[in-house]
């Protein structure tokens, strides 16, 4: 009986292995590979033309104890990233409310899903139109509406600034997480909410016993996304003000981006990389262990 | 179980057989152009590959074109790849960088092979942008440089007879232009565009020695505190320090704007968008002091080339004689030949007439450009002056501080390996 | 089913939709007009739209050509990562040792920024032999993370007690998931399909390193084309947006239903 069951569960593990080798292979290929690559070229002075030298931890000390662009792309890049549950929570309550049998739910979902999809630079482009000082429709709107004298600078004053590409960047990605959370409120047996009807409890109960645990994974899912839009929302910045202006809306990845392709800082960029990579991991782990460890799956037997 | 493991790894053996095949050995020569932005001459490249295959029938010239937000980042791959094209079309400072680091060909023997029939043809000024360490690198594509606009229109209504003659007049009448939505003075701000307003208040980039920086001298103080004071007060657009391309030009095309400076490209592109511009409504004139900043591109070939003969002779024939001439009247700009702008200015003349007066002030007063110092790390000391200079004309800073943190950071960057 | 008004509910949606379609109506209007955007005061009504620009972007570049590449690559992408992360979602259901590296190992693959593997990659992709090429393109798409999590999730939602059931029934391991876990996730295949197609499409900086004959670009490296500094192609560019965007709202439109099946078969099965 016992060799029945090794056997079994071997078989299982072979399947399990099987199913996940594709996968593996994929992120092997273009995300791990890659990830050394940039580990080791930031112990070196690199350059395409002459051979390599070794520099330990020159490029380490150049950035974190002389580069103060690092730490503000760092900083803004957590604010950008701490921003995150406002756009989630958006999302959720629109997920909610277009998850009802309201007529033309299908309208609402795909008008608010309609951001996601168009190309950044469009996105880019209409936002700084939209933050124009001076004729901006922003601006247009609160001077008509006598709220402001003089249009504001959104995108050239340094507070503002960020905030503003905050916004544009809630704004393209709120279907997104609209999606996500959809598809996890799908996953909710409409059983459990019939019998807590039965039981006579009210709407918000439901929505804390019933719904919000349930779409654990789900509003997971869309921290770790989060997460990382708040460091891959590259293309947005790089259209909408490049990083400025004077670095007030600088990423570590667009200043990665730059250090490795305008300044030709191959090696620098590298360690940057390093740098971003565990940063974001450690959050990550810590995301992982705030929601109960398995990629926030919801407890079995609820 | 096992069978379905087999089929599957034959299957996936098979894939990646066909997958990776065989490329068939070429037995012609070939060799790679890669242009910065410029995909509506795509007629006038082939017209150039026919007449450079009936020279040289064994070879093929691939032809290949990125927008200047991602060539460089082409360019490196490449390099880096192993498969550099042979030859670049650059803009800006990037070349320094590759020449400085060896990847780039020293055309400098080729030119002087070439004199009498070509060299001699172009602008010793232009041509002279290319220059590394006593080496040339590259010959002039186009060129261009900055120049002022103004509109008539505003001009007129704010009671200004001619355009401003000096820094302070500048000022004064930015501050005569704006009110409402409309703005005195705007300038295009990429690759030291604005350099000229530094000029002409005698301020200096870097030593002679391009080792240390010299721009922190009381002069350059005054001056960014006036630039500062007129962006607060709206004589200056802001867009001015933040914005690029598409967002200056297409201001001054809206016509809220009474001055700019910019490039002959940037003339171009506005009348498209503002058909309410011509040699009647926009005026054109040298800034202050003649000072300008050129813009010009150059083609250069990678060392890496394995046919740098062959890459030679065609880059001379795009810059050069009837070649530019095909390129200036496609892309409407002026070339680095002498030969091919003669006869540009008469296409102009005749086709269009409106960018005549623009077209003549890109080839006046070559003794005083500014903006284009051949220091390697050109990029990054860019990275590390125009974020403080934003600083203190946004009113973040003051211009004191702002340049002696700029000061601080070139010199680090000039130091440093 | 509690009855409450509906009519709060369309106010605000419609408050949100109104925010949200703000900036996408001016993508449209731009399209048709061709206007300069930076006119003071911005006009709110179209004036003498026409559809010449969305003809133009026809012409002025091989659209039919870029279309054909993207659709080639989308395809590859959207069956690759249905498949892929279907198969990554399902084993992570299971309990195994080294579960929780995986997990581990997925979540930090996430935080590598594609622009920091650009040179690795190709350099990779040439020793594949797939430069220039359709699977060249697609690979680095075709398994994403954030799906795999979507797969497990709605995996994890199916109750154990069907399963089990299945099981005791001596039903083998494969059948289950054909036969159960996938229908009952309808709605994490549509994400899945959803979201796959839109990064395939809208693609940019990849096929832009690894492609160098014209005829294999994609729809985005026609992008460059209206963002010429030699001529006037705002209303061009617009254009081009919207008939890039049209592909991937017709999938999104397309797999509503999806949205719906899973609700309802969900409570069925409950």
């Amino acid at each position: 009986m016992n060799t029945l069951i090794k056997k079994k569960r071997t078989r299982e593990l072979i399947l399990i292995w099987f199913f996940l080798a594709p996968s593996l292979a994929i992120f092997a290929l273009y995300r791990i590979i890659p990830l050394i690559w940039n580990g080791v070229l930031s112990f070196q002075f690199w350059d395409p033309f002459k051979p390599t030298e070794f520099a330990g931890l020159y490029h380490y000390e150049e950035m974190l104890i002389y580069d103060d662009v690092f730490w503000q792309s760092l900083w803004n890049t957590s604010v950008l990233m701490a921003s995150a549950p406002i756009g989630i929570g958006l999302a959720l309550i629109i997920a909610l409310m277009v998850d009802t049998r309201i007529r033309g739910r299908g309208v609402y979902r795909t008008i608010v899903f309609l951001s996601y999809p168009v190309m950044t630079v469009a996105v880019g482009i209409i936002w700084q139109w939209l933050f124009n000082e001076k004729v901006g429709l922003i601006n247009y709107v609160l001077m008509s509406l006598g709220i402001i004298d003089e249009g504001i600078p959104f995108l050239e004053s340094f507070s503002l600034a960020f905030p503003s590409v905050i916004v544009a960047s809630i704004w393209q990605v709120l279907g997104f997480y609209m999606i996500i959370l959809l598809t996890g409120l799908q996953n909710i047996p409409q059983s459990l909410y019939e019998a807590a009807a039965i039981d006579g409890a009210g709407a918000w109960k439901r929505f804390i016993r019933i719904t919000f645990p349930m779409l654990k994974p789900s509003i997971f899912l869309c921290f770790v996304v989060g997460i990382i839009n708040s460091f891959t929302n590259f293309d947005l910045v790089y259209v909408m003000t490049q990083g400025g202006p004077s670095h007030v809306t600088e990423l570590l990845i667009t200043y990665i981006y730059r250090a490795a392709f305008t300044l030709s800082k191959f090696d620098y960029a590298a360690a940057m990389t390093v740098v971003n990579f565990l940063f974001f991991v450690t959050l990550a782990w810590l995301a992982n262990r705030l929601f109960g460890g398995d990629a926030g799956a919801v407890d079995e037997g609820t | 179980m096992r069978s379905t493991i087999t089929t599957t790894v034959a299957a996936v053996a098979f894939a990646v057989a066909a997958v990776l095949g065989t490329s068939p050995v070429q037995a012609e020569k070939k060799i790679s152009f890669l242009a910065w932005n410029i995909p509506h001459f795509k007629a006038g490249a082939e017209k150039w590959m026919k007449q450079f295959k009936a020279k040289y029938p064994d070879v093929t010239i691939e032809w290949l074109d990125k927008k200047g937000s991602e060539w460089s980042t082409y360019y490196q791959t490449q390099v880096v790849a192993g498969t550099a094209p042979d030859i670049v079309d650059v803009q800006g400072g990037l070349w320094l960088e590759y020449a400085s680091k060896g990847g780039l060909l020293d055309l400098t023997p080729y030119l002087k092979a070439d004199q009498a029939s070509y060299t001699s043809e172009l602008y010793p000024e232009f041509l002279s942008s290319w220059v590394y360490e006593g080496k040339n690198y590259g010959v002039p594509f186009y060129i261009s440089k900055t120049l002022l606009f103004y509109n008539q229109a505003m001009f007129k209504k704010a009671g200004l007879s001619g355009p401003p003659k000096t820094f302070d007049d500048l000022l004064a009448y930015a501050g005569k232009l704006s009110g409402g939505e409309k703005s005195g003075f705007m300038t295009l701000n990429f690759d030291w565009l604005y350099w000229s307003l530094m000029a002409m208040n005698g301020v200096e980039m870097f030593t002679p020695d391009l080792k240390k920086a010299a721009f922190n001298t009381p002069a350059a103080v005054a001056a960014v505190e006036k630039l500062a004071a007129a962006t607060k007060s709206g004589a200056i657009n802001k867009i001015s320090w933040t914005g690029r391309w598409v967002k200056p030009n297409n201001a001054f095309a809206a016509g809220t704007i009474g001055m700019l400076q910019a490039h002959s490209p940037a003339f171009m592109w506005m009348k498209a968008k503002g058909p309410w511009m011509n040699k009647d409504t926009v005026g054109v004139a040298q800034m202050p002091g003649n000072w300008s900043t050129p813009n010009s591109h150059a083609l250069l070939i990678s060392k890496s080339t394995k046919y740098p003969k062959i890459a030679w002779e065609f880059a001379k024939m795009a810059t050069s004689g009837g070649g530019a001439y095909d390129l200036g009247s496609s892309l409407n700009v002026l070339t680095g030949s002498k030969v091919a702008n003669k006869k540009l200015m008469a296409y102009f003349e005749k086709n269009i007439p409106d960018a005549v007066s623009v077209m003549k002030t890109q080839t006046e007063h070559l003794d005083k450009l500014v903006g284009n110092w051949p220091v390697a790390k050109d990029a990054a000391v860019k990275e590390a002056f125009y974020p403080e200079l934003q600083n203190a004309l946004l009113g973040r800073k003051s211009a004191k501080e702002a340049l002696d943190a700029a000061e601080k950071k070139v010199n680090r960057v000039l130091s440093r390996r | 089913m509690h009855r409450y008004p509906h009519w709060p509910l369309h106010l605000a949606l419609s408050a949100v939709c109104a925010a949200m379609l703000v900036p996408f109506y001016w993508v449209l209007k731009t399209s048709l007009t061709g206007e300069n955007i930076f006119t003071f005061p911005p006009s709110i009504l179209p004036e003498d739209p026409h559809l010449f620009f969305f003809v133009d972007v026809w012409y002025t570049i091989p659209f039919a050509s870029y279309l054909a590449n993207s659709l080639i690559v989308s395809i590859i992408v959207v069956a690759a990562n249905v498949f892929l992360n279907a198969m990554a979602g399902y084993a992570l259901t299971r309990d195994f040792v080294g579960k929780k590296a995986v997990i581990m190992l997925f979540l930090s693959c996430m935080m590598i920024p594609f622009q920091a593997t650009i040179i690795p990659a190709y350099l990779i992709t040439k020793e594949l032999g797939l430069l220039n090429s359709y699977m060249g393109m697609a690979l680095p798409l075709c398994s994403t993370i954030v799906c795999i999590f979507v797969f497990k999730a709605s995996f994890d939602a199916i109750p154990k007690s069907l399963i089990d059931a299945a099981r005791i029934d001596g039903v083998p391991d494969w059948m289950i998931i054909y036969r159960i876990m996938v229908p009952l996730s309808q709605s994490a295949i549509a994400t899945n399909v959803i979201l796959a197609f839109i990064w395939s499409w809208n693609n940019f900086l990849w096929p832009l390193v690894i492609i160098r004959d014209e005829a294999m670009q994609t729809l985005p490296l026609g992008l460059s084309r209206f963002l010429s500094v030699y001529e006037n192609t705002t209303g061009a560019l617009y254009a081009f947006c919207i008939m890039v965007l049209v592909p991937g709202l017709v999938i999104f439109l397309l797999s509503q239903k999806q949205f719906i099946a899973g609700l309802t078969s969900g409570a069925a099965k409950g």
